[in-house]
């Protein structure tokens, strides 16, 4: 994020000229309104749904309310000010609030009430303007310099309102059934990932500290280990697993110590293993830099008013170097949250299952289930330990 | 994300001018005996499965695999790089300035999404195969070029560009003689790490009907056969140490040339 | 010939220049002073378009500089910044070649060129035309800065604290050299700066700004015996002011011819300053002293009396005026 900070301030448009951003944006969204299926229906669940226009979806009265929000939107956009800004976002978030209600409607258009397995698939133009919408929501926050809070807020709002019609009044939404058919999977597996991710995140935080305090002592050892560290972050994680299916498996089969203790070729051994292993690069290397990045002025300085070695660390470089440390854990979780998807390829749970298994079973809901709470997942976790860096940037220092 | 983040030669390993060659080649070296001789190595690989009918994996070559493989990477690759340093340019010059914070905001939220979840998103919008595969490949490499270009073209001292333009090169030249050069190590940091995470990517392909060295893998795996698995996964990782330290090799060749005689 | 008439520029709602009118005739030496913040760098830089001022106008040779093409304007105007500016990523030689091969000069001429001003730089060709800027010392990096300026032969140089991060032996030495190639090259320069003594030296034409505006201008000599407000006064020195008047006038138009009586043992050169022969003085305790040439030769003589009475003849004259 901190690229963004080096940029110039986003001026607030004197009220000359558009804002050519959200102009282009809204043309954007209103290409997909227009261009792309607005929703699909399907029969039952394995077959191909068969496309639908916004036209068929919402009617007309629906089509013509979205065109003209959209068309509002960039309206708004030609003449920007704080007040034409604030009102953009007013619209940005009512479109964002209708967009279930619209689903609903596509639904009793569409839907045959007398075919239960039939379903109503979210369309790529859907996809789309959601997507764009979401671009305008950063778009309008950094012009009207708003704190990261600010588009949680919205969203969290939005995403409960959304949450609250997929539960009353959505039944006939594919994703919807989907996830009626199997929420308690659903939930353990969420479950088994956060585990997963947790442990495997604990570890070599603990692990990567330990690594990057020694490599500060020994500085031989700092070579060679970051060598190693960025050879296995090479290999791909597909073939990290695999690589360590076969030995373990071995083990297993001939260690019975091991295999008591739960150590085998398939499951949650080699996903921690692997974990652990891709973890531990980011998080030496923030790690160790942020403990060698500390000026040595004012190391020396603290040396200089009389303070002992194990003070100069507590007191002057750890707080100093913490956001950077955590940074590190930042980027290890959100990784690892990606990579645990993939240990379910090895037997592993977690929501990978879902996609691969959805995959399989060219169940695309199925798939978007497992990979949307990723998604979010990885998002928050993001939100959240990015915030925590920042609060504890002492004194607002770079 | 720091600099620090993006940079990956932390503990690099100084490579003196004569070697600067030789470990990309050691291991391209290893990855075509390996290519061209596991369909021999029977023996071996039956000892890792005794019990199984097969031991090679035998639906097809290898060479095949590892071409097709390195075909979807590099079309993604000669996409992203050309559209994401094109698009890096675009909202630094004065035109397409007003895009810049949106894209830089974009960029660096991208990193955020694992790749694994863009792959499984792009396939009920763009359906299985391999055409698929690279333009899920194709949108999610082009984030780390684009951060990098904009991280790298930032970087170059607003003082050496106010220079430039005093000295009358006109915005081409300056792009072309002073910003570009000075951000290329930056911007081909961004290539190398969108390259490696391609080719892991390309790998989970296999799941959703590409064909490539994934698939040994996945078979392996569904089949309980753990030679296949190696099999696929030893050639894999062959090729993402090949190409690592051939963008390494660049990498520090580049420095070389910006920093020394 | 350099002319700006109420010129003005506005950063949103600030005032960063705020109608100035100046002139700088053909190779003249002109310094611009004020502390940091007072537009002075701004001005530079309007003048050669990198920023465009607001209002007002600039005339470049009896020609609007917007009548110039701004890319063809700045080729023909040399161009020097504190923190040098210097392409990392091209040799000492290539650096300094820019502007000419810019202009399309052919490659024997921009090498001649090249070596030409190396030479007149004091930078030996075998030992720095190969090297990269990060190789070089402040000083060496700031004649290269200098010399990548002068390769077009421009007729206007533009300075902007070119010395303001060397050490201060480096920055005398090479503010002497630059008041040697002045003397040679008689280029029009517009100088910024914010040590006085600096400007002092180099100038024929001091400019002191603050707030964007310019307080007064003048010869040196003016302003340090009729600054305007306080604030020129204490730019000047304050008290010290009389000791940077003396600084500007040379020993040999002040002294007498040898008298009757016997020489003073104590010796000053005839191309010292008066500053330096008050110091002399006071170092040896006495008021007179004998001016000798480069070869030692005694030519005349000054006295603490004949300096003092002089300094009031001055004073008196331009009230005068």
């Amino acid at each position: 994020m901190s690229l963004l900070d080096a940029l110039p301030a986003p001026r607030l448009g004197r009220g000359s000229y558009p804002n050519v951003v959200l102009v282009s944006l809204s043309a954007v969204m209103l290409a997909a309104i227009w261009g792309l299926d607005a929703v699909s229906m399907a029969p039952n669940r394995i077959v191909q749904g068969t496309g639908a226009g916004v036209m068929e979806a919402l009617g007309w009265p629906g089509a013509l309310l979205a065109s003209l929000l959209v068309l509002a939107l960039g309206a708004l956009a030609f003449r920007p000010n704080p007040t034409n800004y604030s009102a953009a976002l007013g619209v940005v978030v009512l479109i964002l609030a209708l967009m279930p209600f619209g689903l609903m409607v596509a639904g009793h258009f569409l839907i045959d009430p007398a075919l239960p397995q039939a379903r109503l698939g979210i369309g790529a133009g859907y996809w789309v303007v959601l997507f764009v919408l979401l671009l305008c929501l950063i778009e309008l926050r950094l012009r009207l310099a708003l704190t990261r809070l600010w588009p949680m807020l919205i969203l969290a709002g939005v995403g409960l309102l959304w949450w609250l019609c997929a539960w009353l009044w959505l039944g006939d939404l594919a994703l919807v059934q989907e996830y009626r058919a199997r929420d308690q999977q659903l939930i353990r597996a969420v479950g088994q990932h956060v585990v997963l991710v947790s442990v495997a995140v604990s570890i070599s935080v603990v692990l990567g500290t330990l690594l990057a305090l020694l490599m500060r002592r020994y500085a031989r050892l700092q070579k060679g280990a970051f060598a190693i560290l960025n050879f296995l972050q090479t290999i791909p994680s597909l073939a990290l697993f695999g690589l360590l299916l076969a030995p373990l498996a071995w083990l297993s089969a001939n260690v019975p110590v091991l295999a008591k203790l739960g150590v085998s070729g398939i499951g949650n051994t080699p996903a921690l293993i692997a974990l652990v292993a891709y973890s531990l690069l980011p998080m030496v290397r923030n790690t160790y830099i942020a403990l060698e990045e500390v000026s040595a002025d004012t190391l020396e300085a603290a040396s200089a008013m009389g303070m002992r070695a194990s003070q100069r660390f507590w007191q002057v470089r750890l707080p100093l170097a913490l956001p950077v440390l955590l940074e590190g854990v930042r980027i290890t979780t959100v990784q690892a949250i990606g990579l645990t998807a993939v240990a379910a390829l090895i037997g592993a749970g977690g929501l990978g299952t879902f996609i691969f298994q959805g995959l399989g079973q060219a169940a695309m809901d199925m798939v978007l289930l497992g990979a949307l709470p990723i998604l979010i997942l990885a998002l928050l976790v993001d939100a959240a330990l990015g915030a925590l860096a920042e609060a504890l940037r002492p004194g607002g220092v770079q | 994300m720091t600099h620090s983040a993006t940079r990956r030669s932390a503990g690099g390993v100084h490579v003196t001018q004569d070697h600067l060659w030789m470990r990309p080649l050691f291991w391209g070296v290893l990855l075509c005996i390996c290519v061209a001789g596991i369909p021999y190595a029977d023996a071996l690989f039956r000892w890792l499965e005794p019990d199984a009918r097969q031991v090679i994996y035998q639906r097809a070559p290898f060479y095949a695999l590892l071409s097709r493989h390195l075909l979807v990477v590099g079309v993604a690759a000669v996409v992203t790089i050309a559209v994401g340093v094109a698009a890096g340019i675009a909202v630094t010059r004065k035109r397409g300035r007003d895009f810049l914070p949106l894209v830089a905001q974009l960029a660096s939220l991208g990193q955020t999404f694992p790749p694994v979840a863009v792959l499984a998103l792009a396939v009920p919008v763009l359906g299985f195969g391999t055409l698929p595969i690279i333009m899920a490949l194709m949108l999610y490499g082009l984030l780390p070029i684009v951060r990098n270009t904009l991280a790298g073209l930032q970087e170059v001292d607003a003082d050496i560009k106010m220079s430039a333009r005093a000295m009358g090169m006109t915005p081409a030249q300056i792009l072309y003689q002073v910003e570009l050069p000075l951000a290329a190590p930056v911007i081909l940091a961004g290539i190398r790490t969108s390259v490696t995470i391609n080719i892991a990517t390309a790998a989970l392909g296999a799941t959703v009907g590409a064909s490539n060295l994934g698939d040994p893998i996945i078979a392996g795996i569904i089949n309980g056969n753990m030679a296949y698995v190696v099999q696929g996964a030893l050639i894999i990782a062959l090729l993402a140490l090949t190409l690592d330290s051939l963008f390494d090799s660049m990498q520090t060749r580049w420095r070389q040339r910006l920093s020394s005689s | 010939m350099i002319e700006l008439s109420q010129v003005s520029k506005r950063f949103g709602d600030e005032t960063a220049v705020d109608a100035i009118s100046l002139k700088v005739p053909n190779g003249k030496f002109c310094a611009l002073v004020g502390t940091s913040g007072c537009g002075k760098s701004t001005t530079l830089r309007m003048i050669n378009r990198l920023i465009e001022r607001s209002s007002g106008d600039i005339i470049l040779d009896g020609q609007a500089i917007e009548a110039y093409d701004p890319v063809k304007l700045r080729r023909r105007i040399g161009y020097v910044i504190q923190s040098t500016g210097l392409f990392p990523h091209w040799t000492v030689a290539r650096n300094i070649g820019l502007v000419p091969r810019l202009l399309k000069w052919s490659a024997e001429d921009v090498q001649a060129r090249v070596e030409e001003l190396m030479g007149l730089l004091g930078l030996p060709i075998e030992e720095f035309a190969h090297k990269y800027p990060h190789q070089l010392s402040g000083g060496q990096a700031q004649r290269v800065g200098v010399a990548r300026a002068l390769a077009a032969d421009p007729d206007i140089l533009l300075m902007d604290e070119p010395f303001g991060a060397l050490d201060p032996i480096t920055r005398v030495k090479l503010q002497d050299e630059l008041a040697g190639l002045q003397a040679r090259l008689h280029k029009t320069v517009v100088f910024v700066t914010h040590d006085m003594d600096e400007a002092l030296k180099l100038a024929d034409h001091l400019v002191v700004m603050r707030d964007g505006q310019i307080v007064q201008q003048g010869t040196p000599l003016a302003l340090l015996q009729r600054p305007k407000d306080p604030f020129v006064e204490s730019l000047l020195g304050g008290l010290e002011r009389g000791l940077k008047q003396a600084a500007l006038s040379r020993v040999k138009d002040h002294m007498s011819s040898l008298g009757p009586t016997l020489p003073s043992q104590y010796r000053i050169a005839a191309d010292c300053s008066l500053r330096q022969a008050l110091s002399v003085m006071l170092r040896d305790h006495t008021d007179r002293l004998t001016v000798v040439d480069q070869h030692d030769v005694p030519i005349g003589e000054l006295s603490l009396r004949r300096v003092v009475k002089e300094a009031q003849l001055e004073k008196g004259a331009t009230r005068d005026a």
